[in-house]
């Protein structure tokens, strides 16, 4: 059997692979909320003008949900991207320790054309590692901006509720709308406050 | 790259591919994935090339701890050049590939994970509740291969029997059998190189329950499809890269 691993010791192009895999739950939440503003919003269409103030809303996290789905697409794909430079970075560190033990083995008199090979080497891996540096951290900016968005999706599921009392015998239909939005919402957190764990390697 | 469910009961086979990203100049290749509770296994992981992809692709259904076993039907890159990758992500796991290739595989870099050399007549593995056969298939194409035989799934993964090269985008799916045959024609007659390992194989592979042949490249086969490839494959000349010169000496 296997033995369980310390995340905190697995390496940073598995933490990267794993926020991508992890962010594809946060499509089907998006999907949900999307589909929530929908249902919220055929139940203000029948509610007429008891469900005035409600309606806007329902617009708003519509677009949210969208929003949401469409900027957490492009966060899995820039958190794949990183995975494999973050494979690529451990490939020219190998590649530059090998060099090192290969100018070990020689010895004395390492031949001019094997210290080139172990500069471009050692430039490769540096360049390798400021690009993951500068995309781990767009990376962890733009899982900020979905926290930043589901804070205000709080916000938008207390004003559904508050909305929803004045909406008299849809007031219980709608209240579901403003649960749904909050739950949602708490679970992209949740997912995001990982992903940002796996990238800080906390 | 696209997962796809291909049994759902007590445990689950996931497949892999068809990634729509994957650099232009490498063959496509499908991978497995059986989810088993905390026993999983990955057949024929992949090359270092599509390592990434196929890591997020995994971790969306399973635990990485949870991958206990990997599985090598023979020692080609696009089978198994990610081994140093995943030696360094999954330190624990066990590796079930060729005995004959032990020394060969090990060049891409096994460090952690354990090499459980598959002996010449086959063997079993029992995760939780799948029962897996490693089924011989040497010379079809490498000289120590096996493709993973799931007697309670009824699925088949063939390695490169029953491959096709074709697109990425292509369907998962055989839905035209006689159409179907002109993709897997030449890489047959061209890779496999023993027409007598090829009917020993197609014996032995009638005598399994198949609903599923699953193989590395191209398309599943389901149903009727299987027996119509056995027929197809068993008929099928191979080996043909020596052909010319045994005319050349015959004249």
């Amino acid at each position: 059997m296997a033995k369980t691993i310390n995340p905190s010791k697995r390496l940073f192009f598995v933490s990267a692979a794993t926020v991508a895999g992890n962010l594809v739950s946060v499509m089907d939440i998006a999907r949900e909320i999307s589909l929530a503003a929908k249902n919220a919003k055929a139940i203000a269409e029948r509610a007429g003008e008891k469900a005035n103030g409600f309606r806007p809303i329902t617009d708003y996290i519509n677009e949210m949900g969208y929003e949401t789905g469409s900027r957490v697409n492009a966060i899995n794909t820039a958190a794949l991207e990183v995975s494999r430079i973050a494979v690529n970075e451990l490939r020219a560190s190998d590649v530059y320790q090998k060099l090192i033990a290969a100018k070990e083995y020689i010895g004395k008199d390492v031949p001019e054309s094997i210290e080139k090979l172990i500069q471009e080497a050692s430039e490769r891996h540096a360049e390798h590692t400021a690009e993951l540096e500068n995309e781990k951290a767009k990376l962890i900016n733009s899982l900020e901006e979905i926290s930043i968005q589901m804070r205000a999706a709080a916000v938008i599921a207390t004003c559904s509720r508050v909305e929803a009392t004045q909406a008299e015998e849809f007031q219980s239909s709608l209240e579901v709308v403003a649960v749904n939005v909050e739950a949602a919402s708490q679970k992209i957190k949740m997912i995001v406050n990982d992903c940002d764990d796996l990238l800080a390697n906390r | 790259m696209k997962d796809t469910v291909l049994f759902d009961e007590d445990y689950k086979w996931i497949f892999f591919g068809r990634d729509p990203d994957k650099p232009e100049k490498i063959i496509d290749t499908n991978q497995y994935l059986i989810k088993d509770g905390n026993r999983c296994i990955l057949l024929d992981p992949g090359g270092i090339e599509t390592f990434s992809a196929m890591l997020a692709s995994v971790t969306r259904h399973v635990r990485l701890d949870d991958i206990t076993d990997l599985f090598a039907s023979h020692q080609d890159p696009d089978i198994i050049s990610s081994l140093g990758l995943w030696d360094k992500a999954l330190p624990h796991t066990r590796l079930h590939a060729p005995w004959l290739w032990e020394g060969f595989i090990r060049h891409f870099g096994c460090n952690n994970i354990e090499y459980v050399g598959i002996p010449d007549e086959g063997s079993e593995l029992v995760l939780n509740k799948t029962k897996l056969v490693f089924i011989p298939a040497h010379y079809l194409h490498a000289s120590g291969n096996y493709h993973v035989y799931d007697p309670k799934a009824k699925i088949l993964m063939s390695g490169d029997v029953g491959a096709a090269l074709e697109p990425a985008e292509s369907n998962m799916f055989v839905e035209d059998f006689k159409a179907h045959t002109e993709k897997m024609t030449l890489f047959h007659q061209r890779w496999m190189p023993s027409n007598e390992a090829k009917n020993d194989w197609v014996a032995r592979a009638r005598e399994l329950d198949i609903d599923m042949m699953a193989p590395q490249h191209g398309r599943i086969f389901k149903g009727d499809d299987v027996k119509r490839f056995l027929d197809w494959f068993e008929a099928l000349d191979v080996g043909i890269a020596i052909k010319p010169h045994e005319q050349d000496k015959a004249a």
